[in-house]
């Protein structure tokens, strides 16, 4: 078993551990900085805990190492269910953090069951499309997999944790297009949102009337369907705000909250603020290691995890971001590749899954730490502070090998 | 299980790597505007974000004598503070430091209080720690928490005068004062301020300006330390204000009038400058320094004698006899009295149904405007004061600068009252004004009012045949002229003659004024002015004549009875310090 370990591990795909060693250095040398002005006991600095869960990560990685392929496609509904009930359990017990996202486990630290409910879902999705009855042409084969996707998201949104449930959704559209759905189809599941989303901006809303009418006249659907379709999105879009202003102010505020959890103008405005100027002031080659001003004189909030590439920013200026980013789209890059040669349709939905998450998380939090999009609590894979997430991070790694192994079968 | 085959067409890989290629692009696009292109503005907004300017205060300006001898210096003392974050538990904090300094803790828990200024901002508990108090404080550091001590300027006055009216004080703004002094970049709390005399006056020369440090704070407006790339700001120290005053002849006139009330002025007539001002009482200025307690404040606030009060520019008296030289310069002026006529004094005289008396009981017999200065007849001035009109005689007194301010270098002076018609209309609607009035007024009585300053303007023109200028503190000051007097040049010279007989004349009433110096001229009258709440005051005004050397005085003492008895000899000791030959007797300091 361990010749066949070794053997694996011999054929390994080795850019993508090279890219993930690279990372994790990176992510420790912030915590280090961070972690060198901080008070209390030098032993349990941010520095010290990521360094101690590089170790159940590690044996992570390992474990999906030892478990064969086929196992994982067998039991995966089985995990997508003890998945289910995991991020459940934190609703039995009181809040951490105001928030149910945490199980605490008699340890220090407690364990965040939504961070593994991201590759179970892309796993189970990959099993689902890749059945070979599977007809995907067929709008409503496309149906199901949203639903297995919806199922976790609308839970953690609960708890509550918007980051989290948006990138459960983002593996859906990748994956049902590198099955082969019909484009088309993705467009009408992505129209009644644009309809939604674009209806408070007159501007928007009439490009957006615009361009599906092309993609309708393009597409040539059947006359009732088409004109069914364009007009119930246009009437969606007028009606929202409508229905918008219906709500009381209170309702209204609940919403708002949810896409922004800093509704608070001067909050949400002073975290992306501050994380600017820490970005902005960095240059091109940084303050130096220890030297940010914005991060030891604690300018910036959260800095260990949702604004850590402001600390990296600042630190080690442009060319290291530069360098870190590369890196990010080199590796992703590398995971649709092995998609691409994966010689079944399983692993390689495994792996588009997969990218998709990791391109979601580093789009997300460094567009949020420069100001592109409100701010939203997700981490940046293998550099921020957190067990859960580095652990989940690394099973990912580890799911990316065995599933570019084609010398198993 | 893996039955389906992963048939991708090349067009879904170059899909998705274009997509993540421009999310990428994007992405570095946007580190590159805000690190490269944004660079300088949040390099700038990083550096606001950091670093606090720290006032640093300026060492005040020093106030010295004429000959440079130090008045109001500064001297370092100790004060602690509090940093109200890092203080755990403060009511210990409070009772280890009280048993330390056996200062009550009611006292400090409420100067805690009153310089509160933030979390993060030390807050002063107590100052003039003395060395004793510090070291105690040092055994019992592990126990005090955010206790810190820091140097502080203090003023000290070196020179054991007083001088308490003149030199004023300062005072620390606190936070109520803060409050009332609107929107002022210039000082804030904790700051000393000139609230008083000299102090106040001269505030702006002696505060200099506050220089800046820079300190890094954190998120929470924490210090954390200096800022490394920024040179600090130096204060710019205040500058010295070199006073007129003769240290050595303002200590002998606080010790002669140290036991009475009034006040011992003596100004240089040609300049304006003033060489010794006593109000006595007075109080040491270190009271306002130091940890006077709410109750020596209130036994100096209550005293009867009123120490706080500057008898000098704020005291209001009836100018007695020595107001006599008006009347006398109006009848010269006008050309209403001749030289030899007499009038009889029988030691009283009626005046419709009032009847006016003399000093001298038995009458001086028949005087002429000479006799009656020099020996200080009141009947020929009752008489001849009736050939002058009310108006005329009101001008003159105005002139000599009764009735508003001198204008001296110090604050809130008053300007005393010279009733004109108007005002005596007005206060005596039913009957107005009379000849009466005229007559008290003449003899510097009555609804006249005077302060000692006005008097010393008064006697300097005559002195200087009216080319004095405002009496004043400012050694390097110009002089500002007085409003201009015109006399004829007969009048001075009479005048003058009066005024020298009143000293040398063997019946004068001022000879207990002369120092019998060789060379050394004195003129000067007396004046005793009835009072209605006591006794009389005792007046001399008068000046001495070396060459070019002048020098006036002015003595009052309060409810001293004859001026040429008490009033007098106090002015002869000034004359006697100012005028002696040997010039290092003159600068020791006794």
């Amino acid at each position: 078993m361990f010749k066949a370990v070794y053997n694996q591990a011999s054929d390994m795909p080795i850019s993508i551990i090279i890219f993930t060693i690279m990372l994790t250095c990176l992510g420790l040398i912030s915590l280090f900085s961070i972690s060198m002005h901080q008070f209390g006991d030098l032993a349990i600095t941010t520095f010290t805990k990521q360094l101690l869960f590089l170790i159940p990560a590690i044996v992570g990685f390992l474990t999906i190492l030892f478990i064969p392929k086929y196992i994982i496609h067998k039991y995966i509904y089985a995990a997508y269910s003890l998945m289910l009930i995991l991020i459940l359990i934190p609703f039995l017990f009181d809040t951490i953090a105001g928030t149910h996202r945490w199980i605490n486990i008699g340890l220090p630290v407690g364990v965040q069951p939504s961070e593994f409910a991201k590759w179970i879902m892309v796993v189970a999705l990959a099993r689902y499309l890749s059945d070979h009855n599977l007809r995907i042409k067929r709008f409503t084969t496309i149906l199901f997999p949203i639903f297995i996707a919806l199922v976790p998201a609308i839970i953690i949104l609960q708890q509550p944790d918007l980051g989290t449930a948006i990138i459960l959704l983002t593996p859906i559209l990748p994956m049902l297009y590198w099955v082969g759905a019909r484009p088309f189809h993705l467009f009408i599941l992505v129209a009644p949102v644009l309809s939604i989303a674009t209806a408070f901006h007159t501007i928007s809303f009439t490009v957006w009337a615009i361009l599906m009418g092309s993609v309708l006249y393009l597409t040539q659907p059947r006359l009732f369907f088409g004109v069914m379709f364009y007009f119930g999105n246009i009437f969606l879009g007028l009606l929202s705000p409508f229905l918008w202003n219906s709500l009381r102010p209170y309702q209204q505020k609940r919403i708002l909250t949810l896409f922004n959890p800093e509704l608070d103008p001067l909050g949400a405005a002073y975290q992306t603020i501050q994380s600017k100027v820490a970005i902005g002031s960095g240059g091109f080659f940084g303050k130096g290691l220890g030297l940010g001003t914005q991060t030891h004189l604690k300018f910036l909030p959260v800095q260990e995890s949702d604004f850590i590439v402001s600390v990296i920013g600042e630190e080690f200026g442009f060319i290291t971001i530069s360098i870190m980013l590369i890196i990010f789209s080199l590796f992703i890059l590398k995971i649709v590749k092995l998609a691409f040669l994966a010689k079944e349709r399983f692993p390689g939905l495994v792996l588009i899954g997969i990218g998709t998450i990791f391109m979601a998380h580093v789009f997300v939090n460094t567009a949020m730490s420069t100001g592109m999009i409100p701010v939203k609590g997700l981490p940046l894979p293998f550099i921020s502070a957190g067990g859960s997430f580095l652990l989940s991070c690394f099973i990912m790694i580890g799911l990316i090998i065995k599933m570019s192994d084609e010398s198993i079968e | 299980m893996l039955k389906s085959k992963n048939l991708v067409p090349r067009s879904r890989l170059l899909a998705a790597n274009s997509v993540i290629i421009f999310v990428f692009t994007i992405l570095l696009f946007r580190f590159f505007h805000i690190q490269i292109y944004g660079y300088n503005k949040y390099k700038i907004r990083a550096d606001i974000n950091r670093i606090r300017a720290i006032p640093t205060a300026a060492p005040r300006g020093m106030i010295l004598d004429r000959y440079g001898q130090i008045l109001v210096d500064n001297y370092p003392t100790y004060i602690l503070t509090g940093l109200p974050n890092e203080m755990g538990n403060e009511n210990w904090s409070f009772s280890v430091i009280s048993n330390c300094t056996a200062i009550d803790t009611a006292i400090l828990i409420d100067n805690f209080d009153r310089y509160f200024r933030g979390r993060f901002i030390p807050s002063r508990i107590i100052k003039d720690l003395t060395f004793d108090q510090l070291s105690c404080i040092e055994e019992h550091k592990h126990e005090l928490a955010g206790i810190n001590y820091i140097q502080f300027s203090e003023r000290s006055f070196p020179s054991d005068v007083n001088m308490s009216h003149v030199l004023g004080y300062v005072k620390e703004i606190d936070r109520s004062l803060m409050s009332n002094m609107g929107d002022t970049e210039e000082y804030d709390v904790g700051d000393l301020i000139g609230w008083q005399g000299l102090e106040k006056q001269y505030e702006n020369r002696l505060r200099g300006e506050k220089g800046l440090s820079f300190l890094q704070v954190d998120a929470f407006g924490r210090e954390v330390g200096k800022v490394k790339d920024i040179n600090d700001i130096k204060p710019i120290p205040g500058q010295d204000v070199f006073t007129t005053i003769d240290l050595g002849l303002q200590k002998t006139l606080e010790k002669a009038m140290s036991r009475y009330i009034g006040i011992a002025l003596v100004t240089d007539p040609v300049t304006g400058r003033i060489l010794a001002f006593v109000s006595s009482p007075d109080f040491s200025p270190d009271i306002f320094t130091g940890n006077t307690t709410l109750r020596e404040w209130r036994d100096i606030v209550n005293d009867p004698t009123k120490p706080l009060l500057n008898r000098i520019t704020n005291g209001l008296y009836p100018p007695g006899s020595t107001f006599k030289m008006i009347t006398a310069i109006a009848l010269l002026e006008g050309l209403m009295i001749e030289q030899d006529e007499e009038f009889e004094c029988a030691g009283i005289y009626q005046f419709g149904d009032r009847v006016f008396k003399c000093w001298k009981v038995s009458g001086h017999g028949k005087v002429n405007l000479d006799q009656a200065i020099t020996q200080s007849c009141n009947i020929f001035f009752y008489q001849a004061v009736q050939r002058v009109s009310l108006n005329r005689f009101i001008n003159l007194c105005q002139n000599f600068g009764f009735g508003s301010k001198t204008g001296i270098d110090l604050p809130n002076e008053l300007a005393g009252l010279v009733p004109t018609r108007d005002y005596m209309n007005r206060r005596y609607t039913s009957r107005g004004w009379s000849r009466g009035h005229l007559l008290n007024i003449a003899l510097g009585q009555g609804e006249l009012l005077a302060t000692p300053i006005q008097l010393a303007v008064y006697i300097n023109k005559i002195a200087t045949k009216g080319n004095t200028f405002i009496p004043h503190f400012l050694l390097s000051k110009v002089p500002e002229s007085t409003n201009s007097i015109n006399l004829n040049k007969e009048t001075w010279v009479n005048i003058e003659n009066y005024l020298f007989n009143a000293v040398n004349h063997k019946y004068g009433t001022g000879l207990a004024a002369d120092p019998k110096i060789n060379g050394l001229k004195v003129y000067g009258k007396t004046g005793t002015a009835q009072n209605p709440h006591g006794d009389d005051h005792a007046w001399f005004v008068g000046y001495a004549k070396d060459g070019n050397q002048m020098a006036s005085t002015i003595i009052l003492v309060e409810n001293g009875g004859g001026g040429g008895k008490i009033a007098a000899p106090i002015a002869r000791i000034a004359f006697k310090h100012l005028f002696n030959k040997n010039i290092e007797d003159r600068l020791a300091v006794k």
